[in-house]
């Protein structure tokens, strides 16, 4: 089972990634987890950069649903969901 | 005269070149406060039915309202108002700027423009000495906006046209320094009267009830919103392009001619990605605004401009599948300069290339490709070759060669960059909206899809509810004139610091979302000011002012617009959403599109309108909307 994991610009620019692309992953919990690994020893500035977002699957706002106990499928696209205002 | 009005309406007569002062009405203005409002019941009472929106007969109203020139934040701007070539309906837009600022400045509250020169003309308005010069503007006929603005120089504030107008693009607007009243075509009737340019000077002084509370207040609220969360930092720091990687992660960014609503690099044109690459300055058109979300960029051969806003960045961007933000800042310089709105270009660019993929006009425009654009943009503008189809929107364009169906458009207006499949008030809003599918007449998607509070977009609760107030408060805002960012500052700091994953932001999400009756009532009460509109207007013309009067004078101007609309044959069967949004889905989990069937008759029993959308008689009695 393969996720899309995109993140967020700070996020991006920290880890010098856009995307992650996760294996067998079946839950968002754990989706959470394998990113904040990635950061290493930087897992506190992972934290501080996703404090006030939301979680999204496939667009859709996870904690709408199961919260981090959100089942996966392969192929979804998880997000991280910042307040932004745009005209 | 109320303070806040100059207290006078100029009429101006191209085909005569004749000029008269009036008094501005004191009972209309109570009852619309000014800009948007006021220009719709001069053009209702004005004009009959049926008239050629690029004949002589269609005035174009210059309005300002009873915050411009005071010196409020965001409150520089001016409505335009006028019938709409490119819907045949209502047409309004509004413009930042210092316009309106020099209306106001020369003692007029509103412009009415009539008739038409037979050669290009300009205007140049003195309020000191209450005089209208006509001069000639063969020299600066086809000129951009750019150069037609520094050759008439600093010391005037002016609204200009660009060869769009000029050349009856159905989507030009009308620019002030580099902002545009973008939307309906309010361009292309300047251009139909050869009214290149108007410029405004005078020294008057405008008058406030209570000079010394509007100053105090405002001094506080300047600091309240330089230190909100999106209209102190994040539109501060990322303009409006702030935005795109909120919308592509709500799979509402419109991609592939709204084909999709999400795009893997989309990120390259945000505003954190231009902040890093390409920005080269903070630069905001609209003086004395604390927000400054206008970007300057560089643009080869040009130099540093205005920098594309989101909805530019999004319809010139991934919408063409492009993400290479030099294009789209060189084709949002075109669009400026040219003088079109880059809403409606960008949509018409996205149709065109779907038109060509599925073999439908050999547009030579393809998704992905930035080959020929520039050109084309050239080519609407001057209306040549396939460039004059384009020149006249989507609409027209279907009728001509088939794709209704992708067609992007609500009454003949192009849509914005808010995917409605996924922001279920949004498509409501567009879907009714009198101008046509414009996000800036409620902004609804900020409550349900990119705000901090975390509703579900696709339930059908509220969604009926958050446009009417909405489209009620905007249609307030738009005649005061203020700019809409500020409703941006009705959700707390509180609210916006709070984790979305937390359980207190999931218990205000939840209270919010079944708040429908509580919501409606709320803004039926007159107890009390509630917000800094409501404060303003109540230090400004000394008249008492709740969200109650707001909600009441939106809902007066929106039946008016509605019964304007009527007249010209636009009722509800208009009030849809194209084809693609209602049948196609963008999410795995949804078989069809936007669910606009089940929340229409809602929307319609909250407006007092009966189920064909035509307000109940007893509406408009309660409202005074005399038609």
């Amino acid at each position: 089972m393969s996720i899309t994991v995109e993140l967020t610009y700070d996020l991006a620019k920290a880890l010098g990634n856009r995307r992650l692309e996760l294996e067998g992953t079946p839950t968002l919990r754990q989706v959470l987890a394998l990113t904040r690994e990635r950061f290493g020893a930087e897992g506190a500035a992972f934290d501080r950069l996703t404090r006030v977002t939301a979680l999204v699957v496939n667009g859709v706002i996870a904690s709408r649903t199961h919260g981090q106990d959100t089942p996966l499928q392969d192929g979804d696209r998880v997000s991280f969901l910042k307040a932004a205002a745009g005209g | 005269m109320i303070k806040g009005y100059a207290g006078r309406i100029l009429d101006v007569d191209l085909s005569r070149r004749t000029f008269g002062f009036r008094p501005l009405d004191e009972a209309t203005a109570k009852l619309y406060l000014g800009g948007k409002g006021y220009g719709i019941r001069l053009l209702y009472d004005l004009t009959p039915a049926g008239i050629d929106p690029l004949g002589p007969e269609n005035p174009l109203i210059f309005a300002t309202g009873p915050l411009n020139g005071s010196l409020a934040p965001q409150s520089n701007r001016f409505a335009v108002v006028c019938k709409s070539p490119l819907t045949g309906g209502i047409g309004s837009a509004a413009c930042g700027g210092s316009f309106a600022f020099g209306l106001k400045k020369a003692g007029i509250d509103i412009l009415i423009v009539r008739n038409q020169s037979p050669t290009p003309l300009r205007l140049e308005l003195d309020g000191d000495k209450d005089s209208v010069t006509f001069l000639d503007a063969t020299d600066l006929w086809g000129q951009g906006t750019r150069a037609t603005q520094e050759a008439l120089g600093k010391g005037r504030n002016h609204a200009v046209i660009g060869p769009a107008g000029e050349n009856l693009v159905l989507y030009a607007g009308i620019v002030s320094d580099e902002r545009i009243a973008g939307r309906t075509g309010v361009g292309a009737v300047m251009g139909s009267k050869r009214l290149k340019a108007i410029s405004v000077t005078g020294t008057r002084k405008l008058e406030l009830e209570n000079q010394e509370k509007f100053n105090e207040y405002t001094k506080w609220l300047r600091k309240l919103f330089r230190s909100h969360p999106v209209l102190g930092e994040k539109l501060r720091r990322y303009g409006t392009m702030g935005i795109v990687n909120t919308t592509n992660a709500r799979n509402i960014l419109p991609t592939r001619n709204f084909k999709l609503g999400h795009h893997d690099d989309a990120m390259s044109v945000s505003g954190e990605y231009l902040e890093d690459h390409g920005l080269v300055g903070v630069k905001s058109s609209c003086i004395h605004c604390p927000v400054a979300c206008g970007r300057e960029v560089t643009v080869a051969g040009v130099g540093r401009v205005k920098g594309p806003e989101y909805e530019t960045a999004a319809l010139l961007g991934p919408n063409l599948e492009i993400t290479d933000l030099r294009w789209v800042n060189e084709w949002n310089f075109l669009a400026d300069d040219l003088g079109m709105d880059s809403i409606s270009l960008g949509v018409t660019l996205g149709f065109a290339m779907e038109l060509q993929e599925r073999g439908l006009l050999q547009s030579g425009l393809t998704f992905g490709d930035a080959t020929g654009i520039s050109a084309m943009i050239q080519d609407i503008a001057h209306r040549r070759g396939l460039g004059n189809d384009l020149a006249d929107g989507v609409k027209r364009m279907s009728e001509r060669h088939g794709g209704a169906d992708f067609a992007m458009h609500v009454k003949g207006l192009e849509l914005s960059a808010y995917d409605p499949r996924g922001s279920y008030a949004q498509g409501v809003e567009y879907a009714t909206t009198n101008r046509g599918g414009c996000h800036v007449q409620g902004a609804s998607m900020y409550f349900e899809s990119t705000g901090p509070l975390t509703i579900d977009p696709q339930s059908l609760r509220l969604k009926a509810e958050i446009p009417v107030v909405q489209q009620n408060l905007a249609c307030a805002i738009n005649s005061m004139v203020l700019c809409i960012f500020t409703t941006y500052g009705m959700i707390p700091r509180q609210v916006h610091e709070l984790d979305p994953k937390g359980r207190l932001h999931r218990t205000i999400t939840f209270l919010f979302e079944r708040s429908g009756p509580m919501y409606r009532l709320l803004t039926k009460l007159k107890l009390a000011p509630v917000t800094w509109f409501e404060k303003w207007l109540t230090y400004i013309t000394g008249q008492t002012f709740t969200s109650g009067h707001l909600q009441e004078i939106g809902e007066r101007i929106f039946n008016l617009e509605r019964m304007y609309n009527l007249r010209e044959g636009i009722g509800g069967a208009e009030d849809t959403l194209p084809h693609r949004m209602l049948h196609e889905s963008t999410f795995p989990h949804l078989d069809s599109g936007h669910p606009l069937d089940q929340l229409l008759p809602r929307y319609y029993e909250i407006r007092g309108w009966d189920p064909q959308g035509v307000p109940l008689q007893r509406t408009l009695d309660r409202l005074q909307v005399r038609t």
